[in-house]
């Protein structure tokens, strides 16, 4: 082989595995990241046709309706503590330390995103409230981004809707 | 060999051009309504402006009508008045109201108020068009729930038996009524 | 009778779009002279007209005309005339008729200052230009018509601009975002161009240039301009979200950065052809499909007004038009040209090849994580989010061979370069580089290896190479005096764009690192520590706004000695029209650091959730930014750029 088309042959080779190499990474880096979506009868009864329960200390976001009265405070903290359920009236445990979005309301739709302690209460390390259903231009969406748009798919059918009271 | 790999933009191109296809055309908002083919659920509620009328399921039986889930708080429901407005007066489209009242909330100082929300829904029927035989109002949004209900505007077609035919999410414009939901309306409005 | 009269501005410019891309490049092919000088009235015709339709839609706003549906879903009677004028772009369709207005705007400038270009090339890249702006006028003018009435049933007074709008930054960060997306199509045009006519010497990588620049400027001000503003008016003292529409704006600037640093490649050496046409074509490509994303609602909104799926159909026929039509041309045109240059493997195109490589990574790493969610739905897989963390791995990856190339490229010939003579100014480059980077490290805090050392360290080394780089550059002039106005001024912005980057990097390892962020519960008289300052919470009460309520919050600020800092004020506000909670931060903002407080909810017993931030060198990744656009901004004014253009005569439009 004449040494210019080896060293093509090598340089190309060099590009191909770090291409190759970089790609891996980064899948494997997002299968780390990735959060599924649960509701709370989701989250009980199992996802999709399998039924497939999350574990034990997984990452995911759970999305739901704040079920009123059930918000409980801690005295001395910013500790929080609140159920979410869904149309199929499942009930999930969400507790959470820190500042409550603007729009967080007992009734309301809300997500949170955080590590599951067990089979029904999540420990939030954020937790999102749904902005109104309006239109807004993109640029106001993505202003709103503090206070994240939750895709209608991934809400509860009741997201919207009260419980009489 | 070299000629391929200039392909090769191009094709990635075309093959994340069918994901946002079909991303495009799974329309969020599309579930399976679990409503469907079902009565609708027993309620009793009160008429908006004449609260000492009460509407029960029974009381909407014998015809065909569209039930609209909206509020004077929703501009999209606002703005597909005028069309349900001339689907009413040119085709005679039965349209019922399901007036749905936004929780209240202390922290704005809100208390329910039936006189005040009466003239709003007035003066907004005035302005935008009155598409409503008349207006159920469901001030504690239980019957909204028990729809399925996830938002305003959403529109149940019910045929004159009481059962629920179709489930749309979102608003009604001239596509959607053609495409969707006229032919469920007309195929139920016309069995006797 | 005004937005009618812009519903005719603009299906003239229609009208005149069309022409500009039927007539010149027709002429272009049976080199018909007469069809080809008409490009240049055309160009300049189709901007006056989206501009009358721009102004038209601006009276109905400022005259509060609210049988425009437009006005009566965005603006009120009471709002004051300013916002009234900026409520313009407060919605969709006025901010894609600002997209128009600015896409045309941009032809016409090119068609004004492209008289060193042939005839031929001229009226190709005008035509290309005109193309593309039919596609956005139609959209404009049938898919989402900003003058659309609601004759006869029009409301008395209009619901009012979000309150989230009315805010400085908001009015000119959308206006500055636009200017950089549209600002690719000149790139792109000229790509398309130099494809059509099959010549890609060096000529046509110069005409690029300074268009690029200018519209990577715009583009890194809007985003800066962005976060900033998130910062500021959010109250969450976060200044990047990885959120999908950010992500829309960042792959055109990152694909952007490698085609300005690939054009120089092509201008310089006349290397790199298929690759700078290629990103090129990308850059535009993206903010094209950035457009789709954020307005066909795949990724982003919910219920959207009168969610019209005709919108985002038009969108990617027309994606797939321009992106599939350029891509197949590409392909077809470009697999016959070779480029000759030899270089060797340690030389400056390499360099500059690697710096492609990295940014186009950390493009695919931003597409994948924006995508994936949606591939994934599709595939029927379930719902999910991508978490901010394989974004922050991914590029913190990234970052670190990057900033050490960079550091390095400066310095490397072109063709070839001995490692022997770089040898002792690297080293002694390294020596500093520690010293600077230790030395801040000791002086702020005690050193460990942490994310702050190893963004100092690379700043460092990205900051002082590019700095005794343009000394050694100007000394070899004779003396650095006698070699300041000698020197390129595009070297000048080359050098300040690579100071900005490494002051950027030193602020996001620093805040990252020594940010401290808690969320307390504070009675009136409650003290909080944090970081040498303690937060005093002195009194919280009701506020009397002209259109909002709430509560406000007054906290004092002191050095742990007891020194006085400052007075802090911060509110939650609630606007009640629009039912809506704003959140204003307080923020005591120096070099150094920033003090960041906001006023959570009211808690039983009389206390207050209250979210304290003491962020230090938050202001460097803005500065960064800033510094960034200003490098642009001095290698767009090098002379080269307007050699060839004979004296300027008087426009005739």
């Amino acid at each position: 082989m004449q040494p210019r088309r080896k060293k093509r042959l090598l340089s190309m080779l060099l590009v191909i595995s770090l291409i190759a190499g970089a790609v891996g990474a980064m899948l494997f880096a997002l299968q780390q990241n990735i959060n599924l979506f649960y509701t709370p009868g989701q989250l009980i009864q199992g996802l999709g046709e399998g039924k497939i329960k999350p574990d034990i200390g997984q990452r995911l976001r759970l999305g739901g309706m704040v079920v009123p009265g059930t918000v409980q405070r801690d005295a001395d903290s910013l500790k929080v503590r609140f159920d979410l359920t869904d149309d199929s009236g499942e009930i999930a445990t969400v507790e959470f330390e820190g500042i409550l979005p603007d729009l967080f309301r007992e009734g309301q739709g809300i997500v949170a995103q955080g590590e599951l302690r067990s089979a029904t209460v999540l420990a939030a390390t954020e937790v999102l409230a749904k902005h109104d259903e309006e239109y807004m231009p993109p640029e106001v969406a993505e202003a709103l981004k503090g206070i994240r748009h939750v895709p209608p798919s991934q809400q509860p059918a009741a997201s919207n809707a009260n419980y009489g009271g | 060999m070299r000629k391929a790999l200039f392909y090769i933009p191009l094709a990635l191109f075309l093959g994340l051009s069918l994901f946002l296809l079909s991303g495009l055309f799974s329309d969020p908002r599309e579930r399976d309504s679990a409503i469907i083919d079902r009565p609708l659920p027993s309620f009793s509620l009160p008429d908006l402006q004449d609260p000492s009328k009460s509407w029960t399921p029974d009381a909407l039986k014998g015809q065909t009508f569209l039930l609209n889930v909206w509020g004077v708080w929703c501009p999209t429901c606002n703005a597909e008045l005028s069309y349900m407005t001339q689907l009413r007066n040119e085709q005679g489209i039965r349209i019922i109201g399901l007036y749905y009242v936004l929780p209240e909330d202390p922290m704005f100082g809100q208390v329910f108020d039936l006189p005040t929300l009466q003239q709003e829904v007035a003066t907004k029927l005035q302005q935008n068009g009155d598409p409503y035989q008349f207006n159920i109002l469901d001030q504690q949004r239980r019957l909204s729930l028990d729809l399925g209900v996830s938002g305003a505007p959403e529109h149940f077609i019910v045929d004159a038996n009481g059962i629920v035919r179709a489930h749309h999410i979102g608003d009604i414009n001239p596509q959607v009524w053609r495409s969707k939901l006229a032919p469920i309306y007309q195929q139920w409005a016309a069995k006797p | 009778m005004i937005a009618e009269y812009g519903q005719l501005a603009l299906t003239f410019a229609f009208a005149l779009s069309l022409l500009l891309a039927l007539v010149p490049l027709a002429g272009s092919f049976t080199a018909n002279e007469r069809a080809l000088l008409l490009a240049k009235p055309l160009s300049v015709g189709m901007f006056v007209f989206t501009l009358l339709a721009f102004m038209a839609l601006a009276w109905s706003f400022y005259h509060d005309d609210f049988t425009v549906i437009n006005v009566a879903t965005n603006s009120s009677s009471i709002l004051p005339w300013y916002y009234k004028l900026t409520a313009v772009w407060g919605s969709h369709e006025g901010s894609m008729l600002l997209w128009v207005m600015m896409l045309a705007g941009w032809t016409a400038l090119v068609a004004q200052y492209s008289k060193a270009l042939p005839l031929l090339m001229q009226g190709r890249i005008l035509g290309i230009m005109g193309l593309i702006n039919i596609g956005f006028i139609a959209f404009s003018l049938f898919m989402s018509n900003p003058f659309e009435r609601s004759l006869p049933f029009y409301p008395v007074q209009g619901s009012d601009l979000n309150p989230l709008l009315q805010d400085f930054g908001m009015i000119i960060h959308p206006p500055l975002l636009y200017l950089g997306y549209v600002g690719f199509a000149v790139s792109f045009a000229f790509a398309i161009a130099a494809l059509i006519g099959g010549k890609f010497d060096s000529t046509w990588a110069r005409w690029a240039r300074p268009w690029t620049l200018a519209a990577w400027m715009f583009l890194t001000l809007g985003i800066m301009l962005g976060s900033w503003w998130a910062y500021n008016e959010l109250g969450w003292g976060g200044w990047w979200f990885w959120d999908p529409v950010e992500n829309a704006s960042l792959m055109p600037w990152l694909v952007g950065t490698a085609l300005i640093h690939s054009l120089a490649v092509t201008e310089k050496r006349g290397t790199f052809k298929s690759w700078t046409v290629l990103l090129a074509l990308g850059a535009f490509s993206l903010s094209l499909l950035g457009a789709f994303l954020v307005r066909s609602g795949v990724l982003v909104s919910v219920h959207s007004f009168a969610s019209d799926p005709d919108r985002g159909i038009f969108l990617l026929i027309f994606l797939l038009i321009v992106i599939g039509g350029s891509l197949l041309l590409y392909a077809s045109r470009m697999n016959s040209v070779r480029s000759q240059a030899r270089y060797q493997l340690f030389s400056r195109e390499v360099m500059l090849w690697s710096n492609n490589v990295f940014l186009l990574t950390a493009t695919l790493v931003v597409l994948l994580g924006t995508l994936f969610p949606l591939v994934h739905k599709e595939l029927g897989l379930g719902s999910i989010s991508i978490g901010e963390p394989f974004f922050n791995q991914m590029f913190y990856y990234l970052t670190i061979p990057f900033a050490l190339l960079l550091g390095l490229g400066p310095w490397v010939r072109w063709k070839q370069q001995k490692a022997a003579p770089l040898l002792k100014p690297m080293s002694l480059l390294a020596i500093a580089t520690l010293t600077v980077a230790l030395g801040t490290l000791s002086l702020l805090q005690s050193v460990v290896a942490n994310l702050a050392l190893l963004g100092l360290l690379l700043g460092a080394w990205v900051g002082l190479s590019a700095l005794s780089e343009i000394y050694q550059r100007l000394d070899q002039f004779g003396s650095v005096k006698a070699g300041f106005s000698k020197l390129q001024a595009s070297h000048y912005g080359m050098t300040m764009a690579h100071i900005g980057f490494a002051v950027l990097v030193i602020g996001v390892a620093m805040t990252k690192t020594y940010s401290v962020e808690r969320d307390v519960r504070m009675a009136i008289g409650d003290k909080v520590v944090l970081a040498d300052y303690e937060f005093e919470l002195q009194d919280v009460y009701r506020l009397n706004g002209p259109n909002y309520g709430g509560e406000a919050a007054e906290i004092d600020v002191r050095r742990t000695d007891g020194r006085y800092v400052t007075h802090l004020h911060a509110e939650k506000r609630e606007y009640n029209i629009q039912r809506m909670v704003m959140t204003e931060a307080a923020v005591h903002a120096r070099l150094s650091r920033d003090l960041y407080v906001s006023l959570g909810e009211a808690l039983p017993g009389d206390a207050w959730a209250i979210r304290v931030y003491v962020k230090p060198f938050v202001r460097w990744i803005w500065l960064g930014g800033l510094l960034m656009a200003l490098g642009a901004l001095i290698a767009l004014l090098d002379k080269r750029y307007r050699r060839q253009v004979p004296v300027r005569e008087t426009a005739d439009a």
